[in-house]
């Protein structure tokens, strides 16, 4: 058995693809006055959930996230950006991180432990 | 994927909106100046903004290295950048004011086009979005903050 089995592998790319979604989600806040801007998103937990549904740890460490174009437009300007909801998500996205952190830390103290290494 | 790009696209924002700020400052301030610097009333200024494309070393980098697990496309994201300040080009407001120095031959002085009503709601969208960015630069620090706990 490795020491890293598909959950962490699966931890260690979402967490990779929630710090992507983090940065999409800011793109999106800083251009939220700029006229025509259309929002993105990165969907990472449908590419992760099609990644671990194979069972291969290859094709989860390998999974790559990239950020999806939103062609929703709200403005007479043709921006994409609702405020609100975009800081909602970057809420929502920033404690997934904290639970996806918690997670990985407290599987790594198992497997510390497990080594004679001490929590 | 750089590690503080998060940063960057949000200190973006914060100086882009900071910008709008000064220049609806600049409006105010200027919204009853009949004498610029050519002579003429003040006119109103505006702020474009655009979206910036990844530019920086990050992205030279992630370009010259190629395809790597995570770090696609996350290059674009390079924020927000102003593409220039252009003047309004509606026509000064016409104010019945023989008594004024710079009134015409028909006694009306030709004044500014700011319409301060339009300048503060510039005003309150821009503060907004101020915040809106601080808040995503909070979210970025507090998660950036809580990775480092990793190595403990």
């Amino acid at each position: 058995m490795p020491i890293f089995d598909d959950t962490q592998l699966a931890l260690q790319r979402a967490i990779s693809g929630s710090a992507l979604r983090q940065q999409v989600l800011a793109n999106n806040l800083a251009n939220a006055e700029t006229p025509g801007f259309q929002r993105s998103d990165v969907d990472f937990h449908s590419t992760l959930a099609h990644a671990m549904k194979t069972g291969d740890p290859n094709a989860i460490e390998s999974t790559s996230f990239s950020p999806q174009v939103d062609n929703q437009t709200l403005r007479a300007d043709g921006n994409g950006v609702d405020i609100d909801v975009e800081s909602a998500n970057m809420a929502k996205n920033g404690l997934e991180y904290d639970a996806l952190i918690s997670v990985s830390k407290a599987r790594t103290s198992i497997l510390r432990t497990a080594m004679g290494l001490g929590g | 994927m750089s590690f503080f790009g998060g940063l960057d696209i949000s200190a973006s924002g914060l100086s882009a909106e900071r910008m709008r700020m000064d220049v609806t400052a600049e409006n105010l301030a200027n919204a009853e100046t009949t004498r610029g610097a050519n002579g003429q009333p003040y006119r109103r200024k505006e702020v474009v903004l655009q979206t910036a494309s990844g530019n920086g070393f990050s992205s030279a980098l992630a370009s010259a290295v190629g395809s790597v697990p995570g770090a696609t496309s996350s290059q674009q994201a390079g924020g927000v950048q102003v593409s220039g300040i252009v003047e309004d080009q509606a026509a000064p407001r016409m104010v019945y004011d023989p008594g004024h120095p710079d009134a015409n031959a028909q006694g009306y002085v030709a004044m500014p086009n700011v319409n301060p009503v339009t300048e503060m709601v510039d005003l309150i969208s821009a503060s907004r979005a101020y915040e809106a960015n601080v808040t995503a630069m909070q979210t970025a620090k507090s998660m950036f903050s809580k990775t480092f706990d990793l190595l403990r």
